[in-house]
């Protein structure tokens, strides 16, 4: 028989029995919408914990210098001076590499009008607000001609601001850092993430070597990578840049580098477990809806017995009789994984829309839907079907 | 036997069915031998229990004699496998039954086509070749029926088409008239008679020497055995 007419003998027949075709389907129906909508859940879930990792540094890898060592005493790490501005330039022409910002800590008095509380200082450059995920809330940032010409302009913290009494209409007064006057050219977003993330000032690196630490060191240099997958490989450039700049053969190196990698790495593997057990959970359903087919399709053979006995008569083999009732259980899956694909959609468009991470979906769960749906009535098709086959025409026959 | 001068489409040697009931063993057709020659109209004519049944599935090579040699068609039907029996049922067979077996909530077009669907005719030619068996048999207005929509007589008509359509080698009727009214039943018969006319081979088992009385030879079976006998 070819598969056109299997297709049409089995539409014709799901089609006499509407009801039941339908109550047959909703298993798989609920079965395939559960694993698209729940897959969808894992990953937006998955996702709304990376969006907030992302918010404390986009890919950030972070360079510090090493320790100091005094005799036999071993300094804090980072407490060496080894890592320079020029360090940082030669790190912002390797690849992968989206933005860079050379940080020098330091902490002073800060002074606006009346208030004033002693806060953390931060020289750096344009390229800091795009690595640590910061957004302007009011003025501007640094921009480059500021760390070019050593430019005595602040921008502020949300929560310094607060600290300060300054709102939006204090952009372009002066306020006191360290005893000396800086113009105010703008407050940052609160980002939160962190404690003290928006308890900070910010003036161009070249001022605060210039003011504050007699220098040419940093304390730390962060970088953007251009993607999460680029985070290893600038890591190792890094590594070899820094190594070459320092003269550092014996691999012990002066500098250590943190990346966000190790994090990521983490809530990944947490994902796929939890990707994994909803996917499980809802192949339980699927499983049950195809025990469901079966059940019918059973029931089919023998209410069909007769049939089975004329088709046998006029001319059917047992594969012809195989055939029917295989595609009949095909057709029952694959139009319940359609409908439950459309129907699993819908949800996770609605629980995306609701917990606020957006409509996820990925074509990998409906190809993967599918694929199990159609052994689902393979599965669970083929026993009903190989029963329908053996019937001995005579007896099917007389089959009341 | 004129039989003898012209090609047979059935012949039986010494067949035998046995039903191995566990401890009993019941013989249900004790070494028959019969020959139907081409274009023949043979009546088998036996009361309930002689084995008419068992004689109906040897025949329509639904189930196989358990010694004894069957050709049909010039085709030995013992040694065939499931297969080959759908393939000889499929090709040389049609079946007309005394309860019309056609597919419920199937139109009597799609009734009539099935048989060439187990060919692997095409749906096209299937369709163009069952309304034609149709129109023969006069239910050209009734094609998009389904049985539960026809008369006995109607559905019995659709029945012979179905048989008709293959144009397969032996029309195998069991009981036709079984079930249908003594008026519908001379109608079928008739129908019969006028396929035996236009060169047809029919078999017909029944119970009754009347309906037995449309063919031109009559054989009686009884108990198992047969016996040839001069219709009345």
């Amino acid at each position: 028989m070819k598969p056109g007419d299997l297709f049409r003998l089995a539409l014709s027949r799901l089609g006499t029995g509407k009801v039941r075709t339908a109550l047959t389907m909703l298993g798989i129906i609920i079965g395939v919408a559960s694993v698209v909508a729940l897959v969808s859940v894992a990953q937006g879930a998955t996702k709304g914990i990376s969006d907030r990792l992302q918010a404390l540094g986009t890919n950030l890898v972070t360079v510090s210098p090493g320790f100091t060592r005094t005799g036999a005493t071993r300094g804090s790490s980072g407490s060496a001076t080894t890592l320079t501005l020029d360090d940082a330039t030669a790190l912002a022409a390797l690849d992968g590499i989206q933005a860079i910002a050379p940080q020098l800590t330091t902490n002073k008095l800060v002074i606006a009008g009346t208030q004033n509380e002693t806060a953390r200082i931060i020289g750096t450059t344009p390229g800091y607000l795009e690595v640590f995920a910061y957004q302007m809330w009011t003025g501007n940032f640094l921009n480059q001609a500021s760390v070019d010409h050593n430019l005595r302009v602040a921008v502020i913290g949300s929560t310094t601001a607060d600290n300060l009494g300054l709102t939006e209409t204090a952009v372009g007064s002066t306020i006191y850092i360290g005893g000396l006057p800086f113009e105010l050219v703008g407050i940052t977003q609160p980002k939160g993430g962190s404690a003290n993330a928006d308890d900070q000032v910010m003036i161009p690196l070249s001022t605060t070597h210039e003011l504050f630490v007699g220098a040419n060191s940093v304390s730390s240099i962060g970088i953007s990578a251009t993607s999460q997958d680029a985070i290893t490989a600038v890591s190792a450039e890094i590594t070899t840049t820094l190594e070459q700049r320092h003269g550092i053969t014996t691999g012990v190196d002066d500098f250590s580098i943190i990346t966000q990698a190790q994090l990521l790495g983490t809530v990944s593997s947490v994902s796929d477990v939890l990707t994994f057990l909803l996917a499980g959970i809802a192949s339980i359903s699927l499983f049950v809806g195809g025990i469901g087919i079966m059940n019918i399709m059973l029931v089919s053979v023998r209410e069909r017995t007769r049939e089975i006995g004329i088709r046998k008569a006029i001319g059917a083999r047992g594969r012809d009789i195989m055939a029917q009732f295989l595609v009949e259980a095909l057709v029952l899956s694959l139009a319940g994984g359609a409908i439950g694909i459309g129907v699993g959609v819908v949800a996770s468009f609605v629980i995306g829309a609701y917990a606020g991470w957006g409509f996820l979906f990925n074509p990998l769960t409906v190809v993967i839907s599918v694929v199990f749906s159609l052994l689902v009535g393979v599965v669970f098709g083929v026993w009903p079907a190989s029963q329908a086959a053996r019937l001995d025409p005579v007896v099917a026959l007389r089959y009341e | 036997m004129s039989a003898a001068f012209v090609e047979p489409i059935i012949e039986l040697k010494d067949v035998s069915r046995v039903y191995d009931l566990g401890r009993v063993r019941v013989p249900a057709l004790q070494e028959v031998n019969l020959q139907v020659a081409k274009g023949e109209f043979l009546a088998i004519v036996g009361p309930s229990g002689s084995g008419k049944s068992t004689m109906m599935n040897i025949l329509g090579c639904l189930d196989r004699p358990t010694t004894g040699r069957y050709v049909l068609d010039g085709q030995p039907v013992e040694e065939l496998d499931d297969d080959g029996l759908a393939l000889i049922r499929s090709r040389s067979i049609g079946f007309v039954f005394q309860s019309y077996n056609l597919l419920p909530r199937t139109s009597a077009l799609e009734n009539v086509a099935t048989p060439l669907l187990y060919q692997g005719v095409g749906r096209k030619e299937r369709m163009a070749r069952a309304a034609k068996a149709l129109e023969r048999l006069g239910l050209g207005d009734r094609m998009d029926h389904e049985p539960s929509e026809l008369s006995g007589g109607q559905q019995q008509r659709v029945g012979i088409a179905r048989a008709l359509v293959t144009e397969p080698a032996l029309i195998l009727a069991d009981e036709p008239t079984g079930n249908l009214d003594s008026h519908s039943g001379a109608e079928v018969l008739q129908l019969f008679r006028d396929l035996h006319a236009i060169g047809r081979t029919i078999v017909l088992i029944t119970h009754d020497t009347d309906v037995a009385a449309a063919a031109d030879r009559a054989v009686h079976l009884r108990d198992g055995q047969l016996q040839e006998a001069v219709p009345a």
